[in-house]
């Protein structure tokens, strides 16, 4: 198919300094958790976007130096000529496919405790930094202010020799050089610090030095929060932004633009349960005002008019996605394809981000099951290979998030016949009506993209309205069976905390109710007083709090644990679902466990009261949040009662179960699950993952045995008795 | 007791149309095929008459070229016993009806089910020519069928505005099933497997008389110039309207 001309404005290349990108698409630096010690992992994941057709791809935050450490999560390093072979391999694989190559280069400051290396972070004034609260910056004097400068420009120049196109002097997310122009951070009284051109002194002097090192070939991209949103102690737009920007803008070849400081970046990483897409326009339109330089930035775009709105009227010259591009890592080419259905719209759950935000972890993807094992399973989520046992039709039951996803690939490798059963009237599961909770309509991009798939592949047919009994499997004609029945919400009070039942809990019972009976059956929540007993600790409590207390209940929400939804932490939701909750009027209790339930009454006591004091809650209603079971009726009554035997005499060579019928758990976990089971049904044994690559040192034991003879001997000639 | 069903295999346009190189069709490779929907809801209601009357033979009608044997198969999927193909390339409704002939006379059926139309060429014609040439009564628009299973049938006609025109026929009778009569079953894996491998019987038709119609050109209808395209985002659009009225309003 042809790209509709209306796009063509997002294929026109554009000058970064002595750079030339070949279209308007630029993967802003985001992180993966490969950093460079990773640099297969990290170059497969880049590349794929180049391959998808984006003109630039950036690293994770890259760190200048073993001071800027931020271990346990993962940032990219250019600390040596190590890392640089490593990070090379990135730059090579984009470079093929007409990409260009960008270097993130960081220094956090306070903000990085470097639990690894042990160094201690420098920045302009000694106050605990606002993200990881016992960090304290060495206060810098004017040999820190040039040691760390050169810390850059040696970054750059590795940089550059490692094969990146642009390296940027990055600010944003309340980093260094955004910290010495803010006075929330910046207290100083010498020529560093109070006024404007003080404050802006020490990023302005890094970009000059990391130009005229680097800037003759390789292109100088200045990433800049232009509000924190904190009022005269933040940056702000008028008095440091965009006065900066008019100051620099000779020397800077590509502005990357954003909001908010690094305590609650979800103003900048928009969870789509609060904010709609280009929520950033007016300040990156506002920076474009006054640049003559490009100007890139995020927004969640994943609409190709928008993109194309963002640049027609002057607030954008390039797109950058993030998210849109982990779902999608071929976003520009579907839209050059003029294949805008196949489009794997982000939904901006964040559950990329809170990978990060827990430390450690490679990211993983709601929509994308392939995001983060490019390399180490070798799963691209454009191609797949014809199934060996194609030969064989499969039956699907259930069409949730995980059976939606197995059988979409299912059908994508080929199967001869993939039937998909569903006894409801579509297709969904649990997904027909997450998205109908407060905020989260954007969730149902998960269901829309494998409907249409699914409506495209002639190998699949959907089945609604049809619950199969264990008899109506064993006779459908299936060589091969996969139980994908997901899980229902605890009826009585069963919880992780307590590992018991509530007592008194009992859903049946018309004043206590379950996720699925207020947003499935319609239950109703009688009377006014509410209490909702999460031990979930991720949305659905408080997404069910929000909509209760909308509807004009009074509603408590009581947790065991010290926070509420703490998983949203991660995601970047707390802040502003906790300032809906205190808006709408809704009780938080923490650190309470209930002990029993009566009409009318929430028994609870504190945890930590030892003498578990009881204390009550007037209730009307009680909504049971607690813990999810797995469906599991149908798989066991097939395993236990029909027997795996039985069913091969029918013909059905195998019986596999996927998603929350096996354990409940992330949507994303779940939508991984039906993938993998597809990827690798025709593996030896399809119930066990397979192994997957990991990128770690393998010893060499010849090598090893001499390094240590090595140093037992210089040990011994030390002085050892 | 036997009740014919008359079926097409249609085609179905994809995201993207290209005509054959002659103008006269859409080019084959962007084209996808199905059994036609109102017939899919004439066999059901075959089924469902079988099923309400305990006994009934179920017979699925094609006229066409080898391909359309898909079609067959997939009402065989859902049920019919026998599926009779008539070798055809026949096009029009007349045409088409004149080789239906071969098969459904020899069956000597009670009832003959046919769509409304079917969704490609929508001239709602071939039931009652089928009717005309077998020298049956026609019903067409059937939303709702009441039969004992001999004597008359009373069949519940749609019309425009949500009438409904109730009339009694005497069987045997030609009957065109509209869509929303009921739900077509879908087949389980076995049923489709079973279904390819029974037999279709293939016959020859008359092949003979003018058809209804011959085409000349098939295209797609030029844009028109009746609408202005607003093109931008949300902000962009919203002022572009405001601006319009504002205009037409002076």
């Amino acid at each position: 198919m042809a790209r509709n001309p209306k796009y063509d404005i997002l294929f026109e290349p554009i000058k970064l300094g002595p750079k030339t990108m070949k279209n308007r698409f630029y993967q802003i630096p985001h992180c993966n958790g490969f950093g460079s010690e990773k640099p297969l992992s990290q170059a497969y994941f880049r590349s794929l976007k180049a391959e998808g057709g984006y003109g630039a791809c950036c690293t994770e935050y890259c760190s200048i130096s073993p001071e800027s450490d931020d271990t346990h999560r993962v940032s990219a390093r250019l600390w040596d000529d190590d890392d640089v072979k490593n990070l090379s391999v990135m730059c090579d694989m984009l470079h093929g496919y007409g990409a260009l190559a960008a270097a993130e280069l960081w220094y956090g400051g306070p903000h990085a405790p470097c639990m690894e290396s042990r160094c201690v972070p420098r920045g302009p004034s000694q106050i605990p930094s606002d993200f990881e609260h016992l960090t304290y910056p060495k206060q810098m004097d004017k040999d820190d202010i040039r040691a760390v400068q050169k810390m850059y420009v040696d970054a750059a120049i590795r940089a550059r020799k490692a094969g990146f196109d642009i390296v940027y002097v990055y600010g944003s997310h309340s980093y260094l050089p955004q910290q010495f122009l803010t006075p929330y951070y910046n207290k100083r009284t010498d020529e560093y610090g109070g006024s404007f051109e003080n404050r802006a002194r020490f990023w302005r002097e890094t970009i000059e030095m990391v130009k005229d090192a680097v800037g003759h070939d390789t292109a100088i991209a200045v990433r800049m929060s232009t509000d924190m949103f904190m009022g005269e102690p933040g940056t702000q737009l008028e008095r440091d932004c965009l006065p900066f920007v008019q100051m620099v803008d000779d020397i800077v070849d590509v502005w990357d633009i954003n909001v908010s400081g690094i305590s609650e970046w979800g103003e900048d990483a928009t969870p789509s349960r609060f904010y709609p897409s280009g929520r950033m326009l007016p300040w990156q339109e506002a920076v474009k005002k006054v640049s003559k330089k490009p100007v890139l930035g995020v927004g969640r775009f994943t609409n190709p008019d928008l993109m194309v709105d963002a640049i027609k009227t002057g607030k954008l010259d390039i797109i950058a996605t993030c998210r849109p591009s982990i779902s999608d890592p071929w976003l520009p080419r579907k839209i050059d394809e003029g294949r805008l259905d196949d489009i794997r719209e982000c939904i901006g759950c964040n559950i990329c981000i809170s990978r990060w935000e827990i430390g450690g972890p490679p990211l993983i993807c709601t929509q994308n099951a392939t995001a983060g094992e490019e390399y180490r399973r070798g799963w691209h989520p454009e191609i797949f290979s014809k199934a060996k046992n194609a030969d064989n039709d499969v039956l699907v039951i259930g069409a949730g998030p995980a059976g939606m996803e197995c059988a979409m690939i299912l059908g994508k490798r080929g199967m001869r016949r993939v039937h998909l059963v569903e006894a409801d009237k579509d297709m969904g599961g649990i997904m027909s009506w997450i998205p109908q909770l407060p905020g989260l309509g954007e969730w149902a991009r998960v269901v829309n993209y494998r409907k249409i798939q699914i409506g495209k592949l002639k190998n699949v047919e959907f089945v609604p309205n049809k619950r199969l009994s264990a008899n109506d499997i064993k006779t459908y004609g299936a060589e091969i069976v996969i139980v994908a029945t997901g899980s229902y919400w605890a009826t009585d009070g069963l919880n992780g905390a307590s590992h018991d039942a509530i007592p008194g809990a009992d859903a049946s019972l018309a004043w206590q109710l379950t996720p699925e009976q207020i947003m499935v059956e319609g239950k109703k929540v009688p009377g006014k007083k509410v209490v909702i007993i999460d031990n979930d600790g991720y949305f659905m409590g408080v997404s069910l709090a929000e909509k209760l207390a909308m509807e004009g209940k009074q509603v408590t929400i009581m947790s065991h644990q010290a926070h509420i939804a703490k998983y949203m932490d991660f995601t970047l939701e707390s802040p502003n679902q906790n300032r809906k909750l205190h808006k709408l009027g809704v009780e938080i209790v923490t650190e309470h466990l209930p002990t029993r339930l009566e009409p009318g009454k929430v028994h609870a006591a504190h945890v930590f009261d030892e003498e578990a004091h009881d204390k009550v809650w007037e209730a009307d209603a009680v909504v049971l949040v607690t813990q999810r079971r797995s469906n599991e009726a149908l798989y066991r009554e097939l395993k236990d009662k029909v027997g795996f035997g039985a069913l091969k005499k029918e013909g059905i060579s195998a019986v596999y179960r996927i998603g929350d019928c096996v354990a409940p758990r992330l949507i994303a976990d779940v939508v991984f699950d039906g993938h993998r089971l597809a990827r690798e049904i025709d593996s030896a044994n399809p119930e066990e993952p397979l192994p997957y690559k990991r990128e770690r040192r393998v010893i060499d034991l010849m090598g090893a045995k001499a390094e240590i003879d090595e140093h037992r001997a210089a040990l011994a000639a030390a002085g050892a008795r | 007791m036997k009740l014919v069903v008359c079926v097409k295999l249609v085609k179905i346009l994809g995201d993207e149309v290209e005509f054959k190189p002659d103008g006269m069709d859409v080019d084959p490779d962007y084209l996808e095929a199905a059994l036609n929907e109102w017939d899919a809801c004439a066999l059901e209601e075959a089924l469902l008459i079988r099923e309400r009357l305990g006994a009934a033979e179920v017979v699925a009608v094609t006229a066409g070229a080898s391909g359309s044997e898909e079609a067959l198969r997939r009402c065989l999927a859902m049920g019919a016993d026998r599926a009779i193909r008539v070798e055809s390339t026949a096009e029009d409704p007349l045409s088409t009806a004149r080789e239906l002939v071969a098969a459904v006379t020899p069956e000597s059926p009670d009832l003959v089910l046919c769509g409304v139309q079917s969704s490609d060429s929508v001239q709602g014609s071939t039931g009652t020519a089928l009717s005309e040439l077998l020298g049956l009564p026609c019903v067409a628009v059937v939303k709702k069928l009441e039969w004992a299973g001999s004597g008359p049938a009373t069949a519940h006609r749609e019309l425009e505005g949500g009438l409904i025109d109730i009339v009694e026929v005497d069987t045997p009778a030609v009957l065109t099933i509209q869509t929303g009569i009921n739900q077509p079953r879908y087949a389980t894996l076995r049923a489709i497997k079973v279904a390819e491998q029974q037999e279709i019987v293939v016959i020859r038709g008359p092949s003979d008389g003018p058809p209804a119609y011959r085409i000349r050109r098939m295209f797609a209808p030029p844009k028109g110039h009746g609408a202005q395209m607003l093109e931008g985002g949300p902000d962009e659009i919203a002022k572009q309207i405001a601006g319009i009225i504002r205009e037409r309003l002076k």
